[in-house]
Formats: structure tokens, sequence, C-alpha cells
């Protein structure tokens, strides 16, 4: 029998279907009383994935459990894992109460169930209305509910948020917030957009083109990223000459034409221009941005990277973090004007997400 | 597997489809029961004297007491049948239209028991239409055919678990069918095409070459079932047909049977059984194995 422990674990994961792998060499590890993200853009092998942890596709190569067991080896497993996935059915001409009722009945608890998850996700008034006239966001709400007929101890959902109102959306990030961290359950959520679960979740899994990109605590991706200062002066160059003068030499061009400085505060800055007399127009500080993160991590700029092959399985072992990123192209950018001797190719991009050992951690088994 | 069947008991009730289709399976087999009943309630008439006499006498019967009723019978429910299998159609392939097949699975111990209970369940559904199919039919019978000629106890029984046999492996026959070809329209479209017309066209024309196509293909063996029966009480089946009788003679006794070319009923049985394994067998393996994406 499973093990009890909450756990999902997908194990050097691949699926190829036909030509395409969807899925290659995925590893990766969902641990109890957190959210997880499983964050990628859309094509990225997310939906496969879940979909092979449930049972639903069989793996080319590889394996993935819940509670230490394939699904179809859980038994009852609609008492352990429920699931919300993109595409799944209801029966137009049937009510919401009636479809509840018939799984209610698969999964082998009581009719009262119905109800009671037809309350929990907010559909009680449209109990007796058939689902085929329901809009996209009472489906999901539906889904949910089919997923907690049997009080599961995991919960997987796909893309939940599609379809949703904010408000939806809202209630959904405190349900599952409260699911993980209160009852110490496991709920991994998929999302091809980062800020949309960027609030629900303590960990996250990105992959891109089947392969995982960074596995870890949301934290330590965001402490990875510096925040920085954009500054726009009247002299770009002389601006950067005098930071550099001083020290200060994480500069870099922004698209836009201001300089992106990293290392310093507003007022430092402010000082060190008006020492050398050039005037500045505007500065904005720039906290860690995460969605720019996991746009670079999961954009396909690998080909730059020295030592990166552009696409297929991670190089080393799948535990081991992708080496390095290679800078977005607009960073590689030398100012037209000449740049000063000794300017610095930008830093903080080439660093990446957290490195060594402290990365390590966030790739760790069981804690 | 008890919460398994129960489920599937729920999936069918709670929808409208399985008695919307008790609608035209108890018209068609009532009147055509009644038609036939109608029509061959003089037998020696409607077939000619001579063969009737010739049919009558190998088996010791007055031609005027040949149970003719069976006959009548055996029409309506072969030609009702169609309907379980629809229904049997929707069962797997219907669950892929509306998707919930996805949840059906994810909420079973696994493929195997899943598809286990839609068997069970659907056995059921369709033991269940064959009683209701035979009961109006019987009616339908007992209202138009001379009480002389009706079958006798035995018949009765015989036809009335040939009824429920057929009508069981007709609905395995329309799930597998349904999952072979993944599409319930395609698969409606198909089973009343080759069942109402092309095989019986087949049939018909290719008497004169052979006259075993009625016996092996689908609709003729699964209709064979009930009227191999009618057919054995008349000895018309091609088993034991004397050999006097003219090809086209046989073709139309057969027929009135509504089973040209029938060998007998437990020969017809085994071998539809033989086309329900065929199509349950692959839609089953294909289900099993198949990623649901």
């Amino acid at each position: 029998m499973h093990d009890g422990s909450g756990r999902i674990v997908v194990q050097n994961l691949s699926k190829r279907f036909g030509a395409v792998n969807a899925v290659q060499n995925l590893s990766f590890t969902v641990e109890p009383g957190s959210v997880t993200g499983f964050l990628g853009p859309n094509g990225a092998g997310k939906t496969t994935t879940l979909r092979m942890l449930l049972g639903l596709v069989t793996p080319t190569a590889g394996q993935a459990t819940i509670n230490g067991r394939p699904h179809d080896q859980l038994g009852n497993p609609a008492r352990i894992v429920g699931s919300v996935l993109e595409n799944e059915g209801f029966h137009p001409s049937r009510t919401a109460r009636n479809h509840l009722r018939v799984y209610a009945a698969a999964v082998g608890v009581p009719d009262r169930r119905a109800d009671e998850v037809l309350g929990l996700v907010g559909l009680g008034p449209a109990a007796d209305r058939k689902a085929g006239g329901f809009s996209l966001g009472m489906r999901q709400r539906l889904a949910l509910a089919t997923a907690l007929l049997g009080d599961p101890q995991v919960l997987v959902l796909d893309e939940p948020t599609n379809g949703l109102d904010p408000e939806g959306i809202l209630w959904l990030r405190n349900f599952l917030r409260s699911y993980a961290r209160e009852q110490g359950r496991t709920v991994l959520v998929s999302s091809h957009l980062l800020n949309e679960v960027e609030q629900l979740i303590d960990q996250v899994v990105i992959i891109s083109q089947g392969v995982t990109r960074y596995f870890g605590p949301l934290d330590q991706l965001r402490k990875s990223q510096q925040s920085r200062v954009l500054v726009q002066p009247a002299d770009a160059s002389a601006l950067v000459k005098a930071l550099q003068e001083n020290g200060i030499t994480q500069v870099s061009p922004t698209p836009d034409g201001r300089v992106a400085v990293a290392g310093a505060t507003v007022q430092q800055i402010g000082d060190l221009a008006a020492k050398a007399g050039i005037a500045v127009y505007g500065m904005q500080e720039e906290t860690a941005d995460l969605e720019r993160l996991f746009f670079q991590l999961t954009q396909g700029q690998y080909q730059g990277a020295p030592g990166y092959p552009p696409q297929g399985p991670p190089p080393g072992p799948p535990q081991s973090p992708p080496p390095g990123f290679a800078p977005p192209q607009q960073y590689q950018q030398q100012y037209q004007q000449g740049p000063p001797p000794g300017y610095a190719p930008p830093q903080q991009y080439q660093q990446g997400p957290p490195s060594g050992p402290q990365q390590q951690q966030g790739w760790g088994g069981p804690r | 597997m008890g919460n398994l069947i129960k489920a599937e008991f729920r999936k069918t009730l709670t929808l409208k489809t399985w008695w919307v289709l008790l609608i035209p399976l108890v018209l068609v087999a009532f009147w055509l029961s009644y038609f036939w009943g109608w029509a061959m309630n003089d037998f020696a008439a409607f077939i000619g004297s001579g063969t009737a006499r010739e049919i009558a006498g190998p088996i010791g019967l007055d031609p005027d007491k040949l149970p003719v009723g069976l006959l009548a019978i055996a029409h309506g429910v072969n030609i009702a049948q169609i309907i379980p299998a629809m229904f049997g159609i929707f069962a797997l392939a219907g669950e892929y239209r509306s998707k919930t097949i996805t949840t059906t699975f994810l909420t079973a111990p696994n493929r195997v028991s899943a598809l286990s209970a839609k068997m069970i369940t659907y056995v059921v559904w369709g033991a269940l239409y064959g009683l209701v199919s035979f009961g109006v039919s019987a009616l339908a019978v007992v209202i138009t055919v001379d009480s002389s000629r009706l079958p006798d106890t035995t018949q009765w029984l015989a036809a009335l678990g040939g009824t429920v046999l057929a009508f069981v492996l007709v609905t395995l026959f329309g799930i597998g069918f349904g999952a072979v070809l993944r599409s319930v329209t395609l698969a409606v479209v198909l089973l009343l095409v080759w069942f109402l017309l092309v095989e019986n066209v087949l049939v018909g024309v290719l008497w004169n070459v052979t006259d075993v196509l009625g016996g092996i293909l689908p609709n003729g063996t699964a209709n064979g079932i009930v009227g191999g029966i009618a057919a054995d009480a008349f000895g018309i089946n091609s088993l034991n047909l004397p050999a006097g009788v003219d090809t086209w003679a046989q073709f139309g006794l057969q027929i009135g049977a509504g089973a040209p070319g029938v060998f007998s009923w437990w020969a017809s049985a085994l071998i539809f059984f033989g086309w329900t394994m065929l199509f349950f067998g692959l839609g089953w393996a294909g289900n099993q194995r198949r990623d649901i994406s």
C-alpha cells in the first residue's frame, strides 16, 4: 500500500508523443504542508507531467508517484489525490449535484458529501442546474468540488485560475493555502504565469521545453534577483564612468536608454551624479522581479550560454541545477558612445538563481 | 467494484437517454411483431401451401398449427435490438465525448475495474431492455396470432432466454463498437447503416452465390439467436432444412424468421459472441493503454 506521506515524487520522467519530446527526464519532489507552483510556458510539458502523475498518460520512461505509489496502485485513488484538470468534462445534461453523486458513489463517500463540497466551492445555489449551462469559472469550481469529494491528502490543479474572476482567484488562493498549510496537505498548482500564483506558492518547479529549469523555494529564487535602480541621466557614459570610479560596477544599459545600477542605493547614485555634475531626470527603484527571472528561465535564450546545450536534456544528473543562465541579449549591448575602459559586463544576470550549496537545499529530498 | 457499479447506474439514471431509447424500442418491438403476427397468422397462405406442407410434414405438424407466433416475436426483437446496441455505444464513446472519462478513470482503482464495472452494469441494462422488448413483442403476438399457433411453454421460455442473451451481447457489442470507433456519431451512423441496410442487401444480393453470409455476419448472427429459436421450431434453419426446399423458398422462410441464412440459434449465438468479443476486446485493449489527454 501507499506510505501516507503525502509526497509527490517525479523521477526521471519522460514522455514522447511520436517525434515530440513532451517531457524529458524531469525530476522533482513536492512535500506536504506547502503549495508548490509548477510553472512553465504553454507547451512546456506541465499538463503531460500532471497526467502522468495521475495515471492518465503512460510515461515513456521514469515514474511519477504519490505516497510512494503510481496512481493505479493507490487502492481508492480519489481518497489520496484529487485533481482539477483542463479539458475535464461534465455531461452537459447532468446537474452539478448529480455529477457529484455519480462520483461520490465511485469514491465510496456518502451522498451528503456532494452537497458539502458544493457548499465548499460556493456552488450550492447552482446545485440543480445542468453543467452544460455553467460558465468557465463555475466549471472550475465544479471540477474542484469533484476533486474534493474524497477529502484527498494531495491536490493537483492544472491552470486552476483559468476562467476565474479576480474574486475567484483570491478565494482559490486562500482556500489552497489553508488546505496546504493548516491541514498539512500537499498542493501542486500548475500555471504558465508566475504572477498569477506568486502570492500562493511556497515552492516552485519551473520547467521549459520539457526540462526542469529550477526547483526549490520561491524565496530563494526571489533572493537571487537583486534589486536595482533605473537612472535616467543626461549623459549615460559619464554616469557609468562616475559610478565605476566609485566602485559601483554592476551597471548596465536598459533597452529604453536608461542605466540600470545594482548594488547601490538611490541616495548613493544621486550623490555621485551630483558630485560629477551629471543631471539626473529620474530614478526608479526596481525590486526583485520574479516574472522577469521566470521569463529568462523559460525563454529559449540559452543558445549563447557557454556550456549549455540549446535544448535537450539538462546536463549532468537531474538533481543538479542548470549551470548558469545566459544574459538576455539587450544586456550584452555595449554603450554606443564608446564604453569607458574596464567597463565590466553586467554581473547580475549571469549569476542566475542561487548557486552552490544554497541551491542544493532546494533540490534536496524529504526534510 | 460495488461502488463503481453503483456509479455507473447513477450515470445512466441521471440522464434521459435510457428511457428516451425505450420509446423506439417499445414501438418497434410491438408494431413489427404485430405486423408479422398478423401477416403470418395465415402461414399457409403467406408462404404457399406446397412449401408449408413440406415444412410441416417432417416435423409432424399440421400447417395450421405451426408456431408462427415465434417468428413474429423474433422479428420484433431482432429489429428492436439495434436500440441496446446504440445504448452501448453511449457507454464508453459517450464518456469520451463529454470527457467524463477522465474523472471516471481518476475515481477508479484502475482502468480494469472501471471498465469491468461498466461491463457488468451494461449487461444488466441489456437484459432489462431484452425483457421489455420480449414483453411487448409477446403482447403483440398474443393479440394477433391464433392461440393454436402460439408457442408452447418451452418455446416461450426459449424465446425469452434467447432475447435476453441477444440483447446483452448486442449491448456489449455496442460498447466495443463505440470504443473502437471513438465517436458516438460515427458509431451510431455506421451501426444503423450496416445493421439495417448494408448487411441485409449483401445477404440478399449474394444469396444466389452463397447463403453463408447471413449465418456469419454480425447482424445475421445477432438476429439468428432468437430467429434461430423460431427457425428451429420450424426446422427451417440452414442446418436441418430438407434438401428439397428451393433456395429462394429457404430465403423466404428464413426472412420470415428475420434471419436469412441462420444456422441455428446456438451457432448464431456463438458466432455473434465472437463478433462481440472482437470489438469489445479491441475497445478494451485500446482503453487500457490509451493516453487521456
